[in-house]
This record gives C-alpha cells, structure tokens and sequence, in this order.
C-alpha cells in the first residue's frame, strides 16, 4: 500500500452535453479501519469549477486551501474569474514544483469554460500525483477505485447526455464501482455543472 | 506573499514527511508513465518524428489518446518517453528558454541548442528526471535529428527511436530505412515503425502521430492513421432518470445575465 | 556592514525633499524627455506603437538597433529614454512572460504583464544603492479579457491606460496632435497613418523605414480565436502583436 492509498477515495468526472459532473465517495479511513463519512475530496473554486483531490487526507486539506489561496489571489490580481484550463496548468505546475517530494493527491478538474466567442464548454482534466495531465473528452478517474472506475465508466458513458442522465450514470458508475473497494464508499456526493445551475446531491450507498 | 513565479528548481519540503511514510511502509506510488513508441527519421527534405498515443499508469492504460510530440520551436520537436510528467514539463521548460533565447538573438533557434539545453537538464538532474527524447527540427544547418537518454547523453543518427516498443520499431527501421528518402516513402516507414510497436509492444498503443519538418514548414499530423477506434456501442446503457436514490440535494443558481435598471436620478454621465 | 542586498548603511538614493517631491524621479523624468519620440495609439480593431530610430552617426551599424520590442506573442513595448536601461526591463519583462506561460498555460494579460515592468520600476526607486530607470514604456497587448489595451509606465513605476499617447523629446506636442486626430473608432490602418503624421512633426532629417519603427496589436477574429494554437495542444497562441518589417513601414510612409 502507497500513501495515496492510505486514507482511501475515488473521484470521477464526465462530460455531458453542454455540461459536466464531478462526484466522489465520502470516506476517510486509516487503511481498514473508517473513520469518517463525511469527508469532503470535492470543492468549488469558481462557480462553474469544482476541483476532486483524492489521496491522502492531509494533502487533500493542505492542497485544497493552497488552490483556494491562489485561486483568490488570482481573482483579485487579473480581476477576472480563472478559466479551467488555466487552473488546470497551475494545480499541474505546483504539483511538478513537488516533482522529488511531492503531496500524495491525483487531483481532477470539472468545469465549463467560456470560449473565445462566449460559449460554455465542457472541460475535464485529471493529473497524476506530479502533475501529468490527462485532458480527456469522455471521463476521468482517480483514487483507490480507480480501475474498477475506468471500467464501470468505459462501458456506461455515453456522449451527449443531458444534465439528469449524467447524474443517473455518474452516480451509477461510481456506486458500483465504490461497491468493489474496501477503501472507498461509506456514502457520495455527485455535483451536476450547468450554465445556469449547480445541483448537488449526496446518494443514497451501502455503508459498508 | 508565496512567490507565484519561481522560475525553476524544485520544492523538497515534504521530502522529510515523504521519507518517513517510506520507512513507515508507505512507498512512493508509481506516477504516468508513457510506455511509448517514438521515433524520428531523416528524409531527403527533412525529418519527420512519429509517435504513439497511450499513456499507462502501472498495467492500467491511463489516456487512449495523448499527445507525445511536443512542441519546442515552430521548426523543432520533440517526441517524449519514460515519466509523463517529466517529458511534458522539461520539453515546455525547454521550449520556454527557446523562446527568450530567439528573442535576445534575433535569430531562429538551432536543434543543436534546444538538444545542450535538454542533454544539460537531465545531466544536472542525474537521471531523475525521467525523460527519454528524440528530437527533430530544422535550422540554418539542415535537418537535425538526435536522441537524448535520461542522463543526458546523446546520440546523432539518421534514423532513432526511444521507448518500450523501441525495439519493435529499430527492426522496422533496421530492415527498411534508406537514405535520401521521399517524404511518402519515409512517412510510410515512420508509420510501420510506430504501428509495430502499438501491436508488439504493451506499453504502447492506440493511434499514430506524426510530425513532418521542413525547411518550408512543419506538418503536424494528429492521430495519422487510427488502427484501434473503439467500435460503435450497439446498446444504449442510459439509466431511467431516478434509478438513483439520493438523500439531500442542493441547487446554486448562477448569474447568466444581468440587467442594470436604473431606479432614480439621471444616468451617470460616462462621457 | 557591506552585504550584497545594501544593507544597513546603504541608503536609497532617491530621497524625498523637504517639499515632498522625488527629485530623483523627476531627473529620471528629464532624461525620459530628452529621448526620442515615441507613441502609440489604440484604434478600434487593434493598436499601433511606432518610435523614431536616431543614431548619432552614420558610422553606426543601425541594423542591431531594436526600439520596439516583442515580449511575448499578444505584447510589445516601446520606450523613450535610456536604451540601456530598456534592454534590462525588456529582458525582465520576457522572463516574467515566460514564467507566467509556465504556471498558466498562457500569456499574461497586458495588464498583468504591465503591472510586473512597473513593480520592478518601483523598486529603483526605494531600495538601496540604485538609480530609478531613465524610460517610459508603451506596452501595448491583446488579451481575451480586455481586448487590446495600451499602456503608459513611467519611471516612478506608475502606469495608466490610454487611447493614444505620446513620451520623449516630443510629447506635449505630440500629445496636442494626437488630442485633434483621436476619435475613438479609428481604424487600425488609419491609426498607423496618424501614427506617421504624428511623428513627422517633430521629426529632425528625413523620415524612412530605416528611422522608422512600428509595432502592431490586431485584434483576432473569432474564427482565428476558434482555430486555437500553432502546433498542436503543447503549441503557442498565434500572434497577435508584431513588428512591421522594412518593406511594410515604406509602404505606409509612400502614401
């Protein structure tokens, strides 16, 4: 077992028709044993941007208030909302900043993003633990589910769904994959990105 | 304030805290690798570089599609195996020094420096900085093509290729290459050399890209030839909107448009 | 004690007077107003920055001399003043682009950029064993958020944005010219030619596109912001600043 196995947790992000999902499990553990059911990996960094951290417990708080200052910072300075693409490259670039000690996180990135003509487009990324990113246009997953995830959502993602059928399928392929990790579950939180909404929803999951 | 732009050198401070977890049994976890297939070629015109485009993490394929040929100049790339990360931030690190070096020059940038920054970088890191690279370009000297391993050392040949699958793609190159190529001929080869490390080699797979350099411009050819598309799914596996039980829910309304309507008083004059 | 940083009994050079004025800004100032003219004027659908390039004598090879600066694809900067003192800001200003390109992914706003050349003009001008810079800079930058922006910074490390303005041996009338010839939807091609007319006033010797130089910001079109980046996902934004070479500054000075 490697420290980013440690305290246990998934996250997965997909693309939806002009909008994307982000959920995650909600346990933390120390190896086999639970500690909390509600435990937040996921957060909002701008009102179209949510940021998953799976990995160990302690980097998931130290790195989120990290990119909560730096996010701020940002917004203050440029006086402008940071698109996802570049807060992608920053949480990629602080993580390889760390390249020869790094923090134990895979962070993964859901947002809209405004083009160059206005519109919002769907826009995931997820990096591993030194900041390689991974742009993909279907779906992304880390944490300890990881594989039972890249499974689950191979074969249930479709393209082109509506925000209440992403919901149903994210929300699908992460309790069934969760279901198949001991170090992931104890509960889940599914956050649907649209243009003019935010829903959140915590799932009904086997507690065990 | 934290310094936003430090400009290079790595941070060490969770080395002691890391070290510790490894003492504790808690090992550093494996990050992205690119198993990869890269090679470059000269030809009569130039050079062209190819690529394949999986990504892998242990045994678990990571990205079907990635994208291994990274930019250096207009003129100058670089296709890039071993740790992911390390290819992709020393090839950006590298272009980026390109770009202030033919600013303060005035001149187009030659292959031979972008390959001394590069051989120097990973020399200085002693081989922890996990990047093996072929790079290829075109300058004022001609097509240029080297392989850069590691821990800097490098090699200048009329034909290279890197990676896992670089055997698969050498016996390719070994039996076919012939100097003064035409441009179809060698973007045939390059092809066959990536292709026969997509289906021998695991560590590669999925698409062929390509890069051709001339000296009258550079030709980048994502996803040239795509022998492993993902059929079409005969069904659909949409779930019955409801078919997932949830506790709670909470909605965040965003601000699409806003309309300013002035209550009293004149408009402020903006003039 | 004598440490590299100035230590404690370094003093700043620039030290207020009595009546509260930086005299040594103002000096700074005077140098800036014996260099040559330059300007830059914001049209509708881009910017135009242009300077005269004097050399003292004919003897000098004119050819290395660069006055309008590239400091990365969406900004350039022009100056007025000490030449020296430019080539040192241009190469911090390059850098400072660079790091940002590696943290974000993309160039910096002009804005951003702008206010990084003023900081480190401020500094001159409060620590220890320096002297303020002898420039004034015309940044001008394209950028998706504010579009094309051109700004002023002086060497007491203030900046303000403007629609055409003038620094250098021939500002204030410069200044007065540009105040008749401004409307604000000028176009870009017309902004270029006033750009000429301007400088020609008080242009000492004949006016060719060896005294010449022109910097210009064009404004992408939606099609050009849609077709994304020059060689591929780890390629460059495609350029919105450039210099006009030889042939095209001639072009604009036969008509």
């Amino acid at each position: 077992m490697s420290a980013l196995e440690y305290n246990g947790g998934s996250v997965i992000a997909m693309v939806g028709k002009d909008c994307v999902a982000i959920a995650s499990d909600l346990r933390l553990g120390t190896q086999a044993l639970g500690i909390s059911s509600n435990f937040q990996r996921v957060f909002p960094m701008t009102d179209r941007l949510y940021v998953g951290l799976p990995g160990l417990g302690t980097d998931v708080t130290t790195l989120y208030e990290r990119f909560r200052y730096r996010v701020n910072m940002y917004t203050i300075k440029e006086e402008r909302e940071i698109n996802p693409e570049t807060f992608a490259h920053m949480v990629s670039s602080t993580l390889y900043q760390h390249r020869f000690g790094p923090y134990f996180i895979e962070p993964v990135v859901a947002g809209l993003s405004k083009s160059p003509t206005g519109a919002l487009k769907p826009f995931i990324a997820a990096m591993d633990l030194i900041g390689c990113i991974n742009f993909a246009k279907d779906f992304v997953v880390a944490g300890t589910a990881s594989s039972k995830l890249y499974g689950v959502a191979e074969g249930l993602w479709e393209p082109d769904l509506e925000p209440e059928d992403l919901f149903e399928t994210i929300s699908q392929t992460l309790l069934n994959a969760v279901d198949r990790d001991a170090f992931s579950g104890w509960g889940a939180v599914v956050h649907v990105i649209t243009k003019d909404r935010v829903i959140s929803r915590t799932l009904k999951a086997r507690m065990d | 304030m934290d310094n936003v732009y430090r400009s290079s050198g790595f941070d060490f401070s969770n080395s002691i805290r890391n070290h510790s977890l490894a003492e504790k049994g808690l090992p550093l976890p494996k990050a992205t690798s690119t198993g990869t297939t890269i090679v470059g070629c000269v030809f009569k015109d130039g050079i062209i570089l190819g690529a394949d485009t999986r990504a892998t993490e242990g045994p678990i394929v990571a990205d079907k599609n990635c994208e291994k040929i990274h930019y250096i100049t207009e003129s100058i790339r670089c296709c890039g195996a071993g740790t992911a990360a390390d290819t992709e931030f020393v090839t950006a690190t590298i272009s980026s020094n390109m770009d202030l070096h033919a600013l303060s020059t005035g001149r187009k940038p030659r292959v031979v420096t972008a390959m001394t920054m590069l051989k120097r970088h990973l020399y200085r890191h002693q081989g922890q900085v996990g990047a093996a690279l072929v790079l290829g370009g075109v300058d004022v000297t001609g097509p240029q093509l080297f392989t850069i391993h590691p821990h800097g050392s490098t090699d200048k040949l009329p034909y290279v290729t890197m990676g896992s699958g670089s055997l698969a793609a050498m016996a390719i190159f070994e039996s076919s290459w012939q100097p003064n190529m035409t441009r179809e001929h060698a973007l045939q080869l390059v092809t066959t050399a990536i292709s026969a490390g997509i289906f021998n080699d695991l560590g590669s797979g999925s698409n062929v890209d390509a890069c051709i350099i001339t000296a009258t411009g550079t030709e980048m050819l994502r996803n040239f030839v795509k022998p492993n598309e993902r059929v079409e799914k005969e069904r659909k596996y949409t779930f019955r909107r409801g078919a997932t039980a949830w506790k709670s829910e909470s909605i965040r309304k965003l601000i699409v448009n806003e309309q300013v309507t002035p209550v009293a008083g004149e408009a402020m004059d903006v003039s | 004690m004598a440490s590299a940083d100035g230590g404690a009994y370094s003093y700043s050079l620039t030290v207020f007077s009595p009546s509260g004025k930086l005299v040594q800004i103002e000096h700074a100032l005077a140098a800036v107003s014996q260099g040559t003219t330059s300007l830059g004027i914001k049209a509708s659908n881009g910017i135009v920055i242009a300077t005269e390039k004097k050399s003292s004598s004919i003897l000098i090879d004119d050819s290395m001399i660069e006055k309008v600066a590239v400091v990365c694809p969406n900004i350039g900067i022009v100056y007025s003043g000490m030449g020296p003192d430019f080539r040192v800001l241009i190469a911090r200003a390059r850098k400072s682009a660079q790091a940002y390109w590696r943290v974000y992914g993309e160039y910096p706003p002009t804005k951003v950029l702008t206010q990084e050349i003023a900081t480190v003009m401020q500094e001159a001008t409060q620590s220890g064993g320096v002297r303020p810079f002898g420039v004034s800079l015309l940044v001008a930058g394209y950028d998706i958020h504010r579009g094309p922006c051109l700004y002023q910074v002086d060497p007491s490390g203030s900046f303000w944005a403007w629609k055409a303005s003038a620094i250098g041996k021939n500002m204030v009338n410069a200044k007065t010219f540009l105040e008749k010839r401004y409307n604000d939807d000028i176009s870009l091609e017309d902004a270029i030619h006033t750009a000429l007319l301007t400088l020609k006033e008080g242009f000492e010797g004949q006016m060719t596109e060896k005294t010449i130089e022109i910097g210009v910001v064009t404004v992408p079109t939606v099609e050009e912001l849609a077709a994304g980046k020059e060689g591929g996902e780890t390629g460059r934004p495609r350029p919105t600043f450039r210099k006009l070479t030889e042939e095209e500054v001639k072009d604009y000075l036969a008509l």
